[in-house]
């Protein structure tokens, strides 16, 4: 069955590539491919110009103070075609770094401030005397059911967007607020890797929908055999933060 | 005194009940005597310290063989390479009075301890072996583990013997202004890169532009050159090639030496280079560097073999360049084969597992002789859900959470269809996976006349 191939841009693989976002991009091209898409990963390194006209869906991950800077200046340069195609509706999955980025700036320790390209109302701030927030993370979205991963940021995020979720079990943007994450337009921004899609395949699916309706092919994904997606899931949370559990069976019981 | 003492006396109970103690002594002693390192530094003449990311167990036990050739020395065991397993190391060595009858310590030292012992101790030589991604939980980052490295350096006067093929390193070297040494591979042996690799610092540290390679060995290991300004893999004082089961090991205006690989792999030749350099920095001569070699008795994890009803090799994984590596050497062997993968995520571990999303497990899909894998270990879920989205069918992976109940049930497939076996394993579970192993050929070794029935 050959239909229209959907083309997923992985921006700057080369300097954001710290938190295994190879896996979200397996997930994404596999979960594609079993349903009989064709799909095409364009992998935009830092030498070359993205052309947000031909993605349908663009991940952003994690990269380190170092190489944010970098990949700062390099959006920055294309910020206004990221935008507008944003405001269209082209799905943006943003993992730490990478969500980070895409707010007004990330302010370092040292008191530097990193601009980003200020897609969504968002500030980043070091906390100096705090500690990075790190460890396994549970969150609770009312689109997606329960989201698991592992989180590990030092930068504290405050958005007047509404949140990817609400922290069961973890840290989120800014270890205070309770939020994790933003939905806003079709953007998905989170801390939560580990990496985040290959445990989370609702999300995955979701944000697959996304970049289907973006392409204008037919959005109904057919359903999966994720028994081992199942089982991993369970198993991490019944052994790494049982107090997740219950939510998880609420989660199976649901239509 | 007391410390040593006491440390001596968990060390003497521990043996007692046959276990090999490489922590728990040091970390009693340091309890009661906080100033225990400092003490010993005093007693020695010489450290060495050897640090970096991977190869750093491998690379001190070879070296500390080859000094052994000529002198009494104080060493670390297995990898227990924090203050409490360099506080055992001395402890082991001296006497009940405290005193040490060697003058050369060569010890293994985690990167984030550097700092904290260098003080302490009369560093004279560091080897970095390498810096790669590993337990980004503890580190936060990268450029964490250099900060730590640099930190530990300027704490000291030592002259520093690095890896020159890896940019990280010689971003260290630079930046430190100490005595520097490097080592390489030889120019015409490295590869262009095969496949699309996750691969650590490729932008130039000093002024951020990518580096560009002309070859690669493995990982950022390579011949790399700034596109911006004049970092530079730096030509090597010593230089290895490997020849076959060798090493031909060259340094300007002496005579090659052909060192014997005793164990295989890339990364260990680059051990075997990395010992060998910081040997002659110490001015050992060759007859000492090969008879460390021929001395050398590779510990546990380290393509460690054990003949049972099937061949089995045990190996660690704990980074995905690490893991890379021994994917490589699995799946360039060319029996058929079984695997058991094990991870575990407790804190020696890393509490993160995602690298085993950057690790290349596509190489095992691509693998005609691979019959099944068992995944085992507290995240043995998650090894399996790797190994799907790779590309093996689910038909060939079980997933057994117990790590005995998984090495019987590869063991069995294996001897049943004639089979080699190669189990992967983190940290924490590889000694339980040398100790299952070890017994289970114990009590298959032939049993002669005890086992006959009798039939007169």
């Amino acid at each position: 069955m050959s239909r229209k191939a959907l083309c997923i841009a992985h921006l700057y693989p080369d300097l954001l590539n710290l938190y295994a976002d190879r896996g979200n991009i397996a997930v994404l091209r596999r979960r594609l491919e079993w349903r009989g898409y064709e799909v095409e990963v364009a992998r935009v390194t830092h030498s070359e110009v993205p052309d947000f006209s031909r993605y349908h869906l663009v991940l952003l991950g994690g990269g380190s103070d170092r190489e944010q800077a970098i990949v700062a200046e390099k959006l920055r340069a294309c910020a206004p075609a990221f935008r507008s195609a944003v405001q269209d509706g082209l799905p943006v999955l943003a993992i730490c770094g990478g969500y980070q980025l895409l707010g007004e700036y990330y302010q370092l320790p040292s008191g530097e401030k990193v601009h980003g390209i200020g897609l969504v109302e968002m500030v980043t701030e070091a906390s100096p005397d705090g500690p990075r927030l790190i460890g396994n993370i549970a969150v609770w979205s009312d689109e997606v059911g329960v989201i698991v991963g592992f989180e590990n940021h030092g930068g504290r995020t405050r958005h007047g967007h509404r949140p990817l979720g609400r922290v069961v079990y973890g840290h989120g943007n800014d270890g205070v607020s309770g939020h994790e994450g933003l939905r806003h337009l079709n953007i998905w921004g989170t801390y939560v890797h580990g990496p985040l899609l290959p445990k989370n395949p609702a999300l995955a699916d979701a944000v697959l929908r996304d970049a289907l309706a973006y392409a204008h092919l037919p959005d109904h994904l057919e359903p999966l055999d994720d028994r081992l997606e199942r089982e991993a899931r369970a198993a991490f949370v019944s052994l790494r933060m049982n107090e997740v559990a219950p939510m998880l069976k609420e989660e199976a019981g649901s239509p | 005194m007391l410390g040593i003492w006491i440390g001596k006396l968990v060390l003497w109970v521990l043996r007692l009940r046959g276990r090999d103690a490489t922590s728990l002594p040091g970390k009693v002693a340091l309890r009661i005597s906080p100033g225990l390192i400092r003490r010993f530094g005093g007693k020695v003449k010489r450290v060495i310290a050897v640090t970096g990311t991977n190869g750093k167990t491998t690379t001190t036990a070879l070296l500390a063989s080859m000094v052994a050739e000529r002198e009494p020395v104080v060493t670390n065991h297995k990898g227990a390479n924090l203050a409490q397993g360099i506080a055992t190391a001395f402890l082991r060595s001296c006497s009940w009075t405290g005193r040490l009858s060697a003058d050369t310590a060569v010890l293994e030292i985690d990167e984030a301890t550097l700092p904290a012992v260098a003080p302490d101790l009369p560093v004279a030589v560091i080897v970095v072996t390498n810096v790669f991604r590993d337990q980004l939980d503890r580190y936060g980052e990268l450029d964490g583990t250099l900060a730590k490295l640099l930190e530990g350096i300027r704490k000291t006067q030592a002259t520093l013997v690095l890896n020159g093929d890896d940019p990280l390193c010689r971003y260290l070297g630079l930046r430190s202004s100490r005595q520097t040494i490097y080592y390489g591979m030889a120019r015409g042996t490295a590869r262009s890169p095969r496949r699309e690799q996750m691969r650590d610092g490729q932008f130039c540290l000093m002024c951020g532009r990518p580096l560009r390679y002309e070859g690669f060995w493995y990982g950022q290991l390579g011949l790399y050159q700034c596109e911006g300004c004049d970092f530079v893999r730096p030509h090597p004082a010593f230089q290895g090639e490997l020849q076959g089961g060798f090493l031909r090991f060259s340094e300007e205006g002496l005579p090659d030496l052909l060192l014997d690989l005793p164990v295989s792999g890339l990364y260990n030749a680059y051990n075997v280079l990395a010992a060998a350099s910081a040997a002659r920095a110490l001015g050992l001569t060759g007859d000492a560097i090969h008879g460390g070699l021929r001395a050398y008795q590779p510990p546990e994890g380290r393509m460690q073999r054990f003949d049972l009803e099937a061949p089995v090799t045990l190996h660690l994984i704990k980074n995905p360049t690490g893991c890379d590596s021994v994917l490589d050497t699995v799946v360039s062997d060319g029996r058929d084969k079984v695997l058991v993968i094990g991870v575990n995520d407790l804190a020696a571990d890393g509490r993160d597992v995602s690298w085993l999303w950057d690790a290349d497990f596509e190489l095992l899909a691509e693998d005609p002789h691979l019959t099944a894998v068992v995944t085992t270990g507290f995240r043995a879920h998650d090894v399996a859900l790797r190994l799907k989205y790779a590309g093996l069918a689910e038909s060939r992976i079980r997933v057994q959470p117990d790590l005995e109940a998984a090495l019987y049930e590869g063991l069995s497939h294996s001897s049943a269809t004639g089979a080699a076996m190669h189990a992967l394993v983190t940290y924490t579970l590889l000694h339980p996976a040398a100790r299952w192993l070890s017994e289970r050929r114990d009590e298959h070794e032939p049993q002669g006349a005890l086992y006959r029935t009798s039939v007169s």
